[in-house]
């Protein structure tokens, strides 16, 4: 008995161990889960296929602040018929690989599918392949039941040019694979056009593309830790800014099958 | 930016060479050679005695010993020189170069580290064992490649991230089990030194002190390495 009890003190203290050697705060090592993106994709395909109505959760830039996420999971998750949650970027406030394995872990409780952007902080150091090696590609979209949700990296300045930002190639592809069962569409980024970090030599290109797309519902991101609701171009389409998650507030979107939908600024 | 930090470690380096010198002075050279010395540098014209004064003072860049250490934020492995000094040898002062493995990135790194040890006492065991009960010290690490920063390169506004994403300062405590090698038995060592080490960095420490869902696991890291003795 008493031998036993040593052994699993013993494993449970070379299994936390394991964590606790680390070649360096910014080495990819990735414990546990990859590829969310995917795997969550796969789930809310599925769950809301047929379905002309949705209802999302949105949180954003939870960099660094672990006990008001944990907390925003466990409101989100005593949210009645939501379909999935989307997180605006910024999940890391230095890029290190183990802030976003953190994250993950949080954000694994949701008792809905949830699904990523790159935030501008994601991409420091080496975040941009431990965002990859986590949660996927940096440009990704899903349709949800008759809505395909185009989601974006927008952060220019981090990319010196070096990577389309937006890709534009991305949402080319994009128009040209429709769907056939889609009908409206909504956007999410990090960075809105005209943001500092956005590349804002080509924000009316942005619009233009952007336009494009069937039925454009509005438009999501973070970055700036504030509630904001604008119409950016003057075109119809809204922006819709959620909150940091320190703030204690998150954003739930309402999608009805007939062309309205509606927000709720939630605190908790 | 590089050139300046090697600017910073050479400007260190010495400093710890001319502080080994006051502090070894009395130790290290004083003893064996003094009655030796007393009457050669009689005999000795005042520019040979500068030139002896001289060649003593670069003996003391010799590193004294080399270590090895597995993890602990300075890459898988790294290795290097490392300098000790002061009555007891109390202190030492390790040159480190570190390899980060590539695992899901695009290539392996390189890393540098400075590392300011001070063991408090020295408690003899049986035979020629001895333990360091407890050593504490920082380090700072810098890792090579173009994506890391120590100031935001000029397409930022000034100040937008406050924070080095190059450098990491950790700090540590530790223990050691040192091991005297007869010396009728030395080859390469005079002794060799064990250790482990409980460290945390910057970052981890803002983190944690932040919010209460970061446990010891996930701010605390682990860390081995041996130490070979020259001299």
């Amino acid at each position: 008995m008493g031998k036993n009890l040593f052994l699993s003190i013993i494993t449970a203290f070379i299994f936390s161990s394991c964590d606790m050697l680390e070649c360096h705060p910014y080495d990819v090592n990735i414990s546990g889960e990859r590829g969310i993106t995917h795997k969550n994709i796969g789930l809310i395909e599925s769950a809301t296929a047929g379905h002309t109505s949705l209802r999302f959760a949105m949180i954003s830039d939870t960099q660094g602040w672990y006990d008001d996420t944990e907390d925003a999971v466990k409101a989100i998750n005593k949210e009645e018929g939501l379909d999935f949650v989307l997180h605006g970027g910024d999940l890391s406030d230095y890029g290190m690989p183990k802030e976003f394995t953190m994250q993950r872990d949080i954000l694994n409780k949701l008792n809905v599918p949830y699904l990523c952007v790159i935030g501008n902080h994601d991409c420091l150091g080496t975040g941009k392949e431990a965002y990859s090696a986590v949660f996927g590609p940096t440009n990704f979209a899903f349709t949800a039941g008759n809505v395909r949700f185009i989601c974006l990296n927008t952060n220019a300045l981090e990319y010196d040019y070096a990577e389309p930002i937006p890709d534009f190639g991305f949402m080319q592809r994009e128009l040209s694979e429709i769907p056939p069962e889609v009908q409206k569409t909504v956007l999410l980024m990090h960075v809105k056009p005209f943001e500092m970090v956005f590349n804002n030599n080509v924000a009316h290109a942005f619009e233009a593309y952007v336009n494009e797309f069937p039925a454009v519902q509005f438009c999501l991101y973070g970055h700036e830790h504030k509630f904001q609701a604008d119409d950016l171009f003057d075109d119809g389409v809204i922006y819709y800014q959620c909150p940091n998650i320190a703030r204690r507030q998150y954003l739930i979107f309402t999608i009805n099958d007939d062309n309205t939908h509606q927000y709720e600024i939630k605190s908790f | 930016m590089k050139s300046s930090h090697f600017k910073i470690y050479l400007t260190l380096l010495f400093c710890i060479a001319s502080f080994t010198q006051y502090a070894s002075g009395s130790t290290q050279h004083s003893q064996p050679s003094d009655s030796v010395s007393d009457t050669t540098t009689d005999r000795l014209t005042p520019f040979e005695r500068r030139q002896l004064k001289y060649r003593q003072r670069w003996d003391n860049l010799i590193p004294k010993y080399t270590k090895a250490q597995f993890a602990g934020g300075m890459g898988l492995i790294s290795v290097g020189p490392g300098w000790e000094y002061g009555k007891n040898r109390q202190w030492e002062t390790d040159l480190l170069f570190g390899i980060i493995p590539k695992h899901s990135s695009k290539k392996a790194r390189v890393t540098m580290t400075l590392k300011q040890n001070f063991t408090l006492w020295n408690l003899p065991l049986k035979g020629n064992f001895s333990v360091d009960p407890l050593s504490t010290g920082i380090y700072v690490n810098t890792v090579f490649g173009g994506e890391f920063w120590n100031r935001n390169p000029d397409k930022y506004p000034k100040g937008y991230y406050w924070f080095s994403t190059r450098m990491r300062i950790h700090a540590f405590v530790g223990q050691r089990l040192r091991f005297t090698i007869p010396s009728e038995r030395r080859r390469y060592s005079t002794y060799i030194t064990a250790f482990y080490e409980l460290s945390t960095c910057d970052l981890y420490i803002i983190q944690a002190v932040r919010n209460s869902y970061l446990k010891p696991k996930d701010y605390l890291r682990l860390s081995f390495g041996l130490k070979f003795n020259f001299f």
